[in-house]
């Protein structure tokens, strides 16, 4: 039997599913099947964030598995670039929440990379 | 985010900033949240297509003004009616109105590609969404002033087409026009847009063609039909990609009239012309209601004649391509204009293997659209419907523009006119947006440091851009 994880786009009023078989889903597999289901293309023009709609903390860890059953909201937002005109780096805390989002699409997990 | 101080005005774009497509600003200054257009990208699909609507809380909105019916300005807007809690008040004028009902129609067919595999609809909405926002849909008068809830706002023409409207509004003694798309050049049926009889504090304004400039109207004319000309006596084919209503029209009285005044030359109406479009006959009555709003010109024609100007002595209107019988030289103008998919792109991937065929692009192209592509000449081009498969590119590819966008030294003129000591460009790619920037602020270089700096904004999308009104207008308004 199929599992189900509810999501809903911040700015919607309906609430959509993802289903598939098994206890829960990587963030990252989450984001991934999102982006498929709505045909959002390579992930190169947007970002995509999750939250919990409880908290409105966000899922920045891919590797975090949301059990099934759970409800998300998901944020479309523009990509951004890595670096910032002013010289700044990627910041640990929101290092997930910059660049864009295809990463989800080509299917190769981030790598933190650390700082040199 | 920070909290707004009293006096802070706030502009704020979910799409069109730094991108031509999904054109949607919001502004807020003194409680009141107005929010400008509601395009989709034309380059993009589905949720892609739309402006990044979850970066605003859109139930905070009063009021959202649509400035004309173009795809790119309106078709999000039953998204944003059905789908979102949106619950302000919509306005357009009355043409906009009567062309959106069946433009959109038009869009949910084209992309109706069927349900996946959850059920999900694939649609960004659908027929009944469309109908029963509609409904919701106010009317604007141009020249009169509607206030809602203290924001007030007039509508006043923008030339681009048929509706089209730049908005003044004044909230709290500030005023900001929004000139949406627009052309200060009067052609074969509409008047230059207007510039409005009181000042602006705020200008938001297209920036399409940024610093470039336009050949004379007459020139373009003439090249235009030259080239299909040329084209057709060799017994080739001309495809002319358009969006189905306004410029199309514009084409189409020129070409109108060069085939009757041409008739010996072109064999006597052994070339025909087609408009592969049921929109665009099913609009003809809307483009008769509305010839008041047109230029003395086409008002005289109508006048003198006592018939219609958009029904074409040289043009006949295609319903399908099963009909059409393609057996020797012809002109035919489709839809879509950016040759996404549709009757166009067909068209274009039966004749483009052909050398003496020629594909002539007429209005703006959209970065990452199929129109943008072939103008790059590629040696051949991705068939549609075989994603696997290419169609060798032997034909000519030219492209002469009757976008009705202002050139450079329009627009400045017009934005000298306006006299607005801020700027946000919007409407426009990076690159001719930035060379704008730089000219304009070169322009108003010496009154740099003045009380009467110019300030000009080219801000991206979900960046917001942040004013400070003090004193005079405020304490103004605080009199009244
Ligand atoms: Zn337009
Ligand atoms: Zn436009």
């Amino acid at each position: 039997m199929s599992s189900t994880i509810f999501y809903r786009f911040r700015s919607q009023r309906d609430t959509n599913r993802i289903l598939f078989d098994g206890t829960g889903l990587t963030v990252f597999d989450l984001k991934r099947e999102i982006i498929h289901e709505n045909k959002l293309g390579d992930g190169t023009h947007f970002q995509l964030r999750l939250y919990n709609p409880d908290t409105n903390d966000e899922y920045d860890d891919d590797s975090q598995v949301i059990p099934r059953s759970s409800s998300v909201v998901a944020r479309r937002s523009p990509a951004v670039r890595a670096f910032s005109a002013n010289g700044g780096g990627m910041s640990k805390g929101s290092s997930a929440s910059l660049g864009n989002a295809a990463r989800y699409v080509t299917g190769k997990p981030r790598v933190l990379q650390k700082k040199q | 985010m920070e909290q707004l101080s009293n006096s802070s005005f706030k502009f704020f774009s979910l799409g069109g900033s730094n991108e031509v497509g999904r054109s949607c600003h919001i502004l807020q200054f003194k409680g009141k949240t107005i929010m400008l257009d509601a395009g989709v990208h034309p380059a993009y699909e589905g949720l892609s297509s739309l402006p990044f609507y979850d970066e605003f809380d859109l139930s905070t909105i009063d009021v959202l003004l649509i400035s004309h019916f173009h795809v790119d300005h309106a078709a999000s807007l039953p998204y944003v009616m059905q789908k979102t809690n949106f619950q302000g008040r919509v306005f357009m004028t009355h043409p906009t109105k009567a062309i959106y009902r069946w433009l959109l129609r038009d869009f949910v067919r084209v992309t109706s590609i069927g349900a996946s595999s959850s059920g999900k609809d694939e649609n960004l909405y659908s027929d009944e969404d469309l109908a029963e926002s509609f409904d919701r849909i106010e009317t604007v008068d141009f020249h009169s002033t509607v206030e809602v809830n203290g924001i007030k706002f007039t509508a006043f023409h923008a030339g681009h087409v048929l509706g089209a409207a730049m908005y003044q509004l004044e909230i709290a003694g500030i005023r900001i026009l929004f000139t949406g798309d627009y052309s200060r050049e009067v052609d074969r049926h509409l008047n230059s847009a207007e510039v409005p009889p009181l000042p602006s504090d705020v200008l938001i304004v297209e920036s399409t063609f940024g610093t470039a400039t336009h050949e004379p109207r007459a020139s373009r004319e003439r090249k235009l039909t030259q080239l299909i000309h040329n084209t057709v006596i060799k017994g080739g084919r001309v495809l002319l990609p358009v969006f189905a209503l306004g410029r199309a029209q514009e084409i189409m009285l020129i070409l109108d009239e060069y085939w009757s005044n041409h008739s010996d030359d072109l064999g006597g109406g052994q070339v025909p012309i087609y408009y592969a479009s049921n929109l665009a006959r099913k609009c003809m009555n809307v483009f008769q209601t509305y010839v008041n709003m047109m230029n003395d010109d086409i008002r005289r024609k109508f006048r003198d004649s006592q018939t219609n100007p958009f029904i074409f002595k040289n043009i006949s209107y295609l319903k399908n391509l099963e009909e059409f019988q393609d057996f020797g030289p012809s002109v035919m103008l489709a839809s879509p204009g950016m040759l996404q998919s549709g009757l166009s792109r067909d068209i274009l991937e039966k004749w483009c293997p052909e050398g003496k065929n020629l594909v002539l692009i007429t209005g703006y192209s959209i970065e990452g659209t199929m129109a943008k592509f072939l103008m790059l000449e590629p040696e051949s081009i991705p068939s549609i419907n075989n994603p696997e498969s290419t169609i060798p590119r032997r034909c000519q590819v030219d492209e002469i523009s009757f976008a009705a966008h202002v050139d450079f030294q329009e627009n400045l003129e017009f934005i000298e006119q306006i006299s607005a000591n801020n700027i946000i460009l919007v409407h426009g790619e990076s690159n001719p947006m930035g060379r704008l920037k730089s000219a304009l602020l070169s322009n108003f270089g010496s009154l740099k440091g003045t009380e009467n700096e110019v300030r000009v904004f080219n801000p991206r999308n979900c960046v917001e851009v942040i004013l400070e009104f003090k004193g005079i207008k405020i304490a103004k308004a605080v009199g009244n």
